[in-house]
């Protein structure tokens, strides 16, 4: 047996979050995920948190372990010998214990139109749409994301202004513009030319770190800076005012 | 009802990233020191006076050791850039992507071929 800490919000008890501790058993395989699912079943059910898949997949079951984003099911209390805290995922409202609302996310995910775009790439849609396995090379590692919502609660650029599309959203729609079978780019290129697209980040990289796809979020934001800046420079020189790009 | 924690501006405190982040872009303070020093030198240039009180200026102990910091500021900044730029401009040729290694050694070899130039320059007066 071993105690680890959660982070509580019980909104029609308190409004002030709290922390409680609980005694799980463990043994070298338990994940957080097992641990929170032993307290939900046999020490305390009002406990609340998202999960499903258990084997890094849903990407629902992201919280804060020691204040470093993890996905529950893929972190072992064996890594944390001495204290542990779980907290709801950082830099999103909570709505209840570990449960996030994902909003924000999912508003900024919408806005980049993460999917493809037909156009002069898909010119005849009854046609299968085949794409050589070096086309796909040149987007495969950013279309990895599971949508976890981990890089947000990294980025401490989304911490401070919530309306930075943020590194999921912008790796996606850089994964949707390298794609062949793709002809939205220009769609996609006018909110990550915004102020709140691909310049609101400032390059720390922990999004990349805590990713658990090994997406590299932070270098497809960068990637898209250098697009940004061609698509700026393109507008500028067929005469349209610079501020018009970037809006 | 939901509660949001706000992001306090000690932030970065909390996880060593955080802290190379912020030792990344604290860099620019002695780089900007030297920036300055080096201007001021290029507006004395006008008047023997002001620069002979700015070469005095340059060898004061205190300058010498803000400059070394610049230096190393700024290799530690080059360091950390190397690794990012393959990251930010993958090179490709054809279908093969030149590996990550390989572009931080030529960044590093760029440096050195500077260097190497600058001890010819003023180690040996530019004579072999």
């Amino acid at each position: 047996m071993r105690s680890i800490q959660i982070l509580r919000y019980l909104p029609e008890e308190s409004s002030q979050p709290f922390l409680q501790s609980f005694q799980v058993p463990v043994t070298d395989s338990t994940s957080v995920l097992d641990a929170l699912n032993y307290i939900k079943e046999s020490l305390d059910p009002t406990l609340s948190f998202r999960w499903s898949c258990r084997m890094a997949i849903c990407g629902s079951c992201g919280v804060m372990v020691n204040g470093i984003p993890k996905l529950g099911c893929k972190d072992f209390l064996r890594n944390y010998p001495n204290e542990l805290i779980i907290e709801p995922l950082a830099h999103l409202p909570v709505e209840r214990d570990l449960v996030v609302n994902m909003d924000s996310f999912l508003r900024h995910l919408e806005a980049v139109k993460p999917y493809l775009i037909e156009g002069k790439h898909a010119a005849d849609s009854s046609q299968p749409n085949r794409q050589t396995p070096a086309q796909m090379a040149r987007y495969q590692q950013f279309a990895n994301c599971i949508n976890c919502g981990l890089c947000y609660a990294a980025c401490p650029q989304f911490g401070l202004n919530p309306e930075f599309t943020g590194p999921a959203a912008i790796a996606l729609a850089h994964r949707y513009n390298l794609d062949s079978r793709d002809s939205g780019k220009a769609q996609r290129m006018a909110p990550l030319n915004s102020k709140n697209g691909v310049w609101s980040c400032t390059f720390v990289g922990f999004c990349s770190e805590v990713c658990p796809k090994g997406v590299d979020p932070a270098a497809a934001v960068n990637q898209g800076k250098v697009e940004s800046a061609k698509s700026m420079l393109i507008q500028l020189f067929r005469g349209r005012a610079i501020g018009g790009a970037g809006q | 009802m939901s509660y949001k924690p706000q992001l306090t501006g000690s932030w970065w405190l909390k996880h060593r990233f955080f802290k190379a982040y912020m030792l990344r872009e604290a860099t620019v303070i002695p780089l900007a020191f030297l920036l300055c020093s080096l201007v001021a030198g290029a507006f004395s240039l006008q008047d023997p006076e002001r620069f002979q009180h700015w070469q005095a200026f340059m060898s004061n102990p205190l300058v010498i050791l803000v400059h070394t910091l610049a230096l190393t500021a700024s290799l530690y900044h080059a360091a950390t850039f190397f690794v990012l730029f393959p990251r930010v401009m993958p090179i490709r040729v054809g279908n093969y992507q030149l590996p990550a290694r390989y572009l931080v050694l030529a960044q590093w070899g760029a440096v050195w071929l500077i260097v190497a130039l600058f001890i010819w320059l003023f180690a040996f007066g530019g004579q072999s």
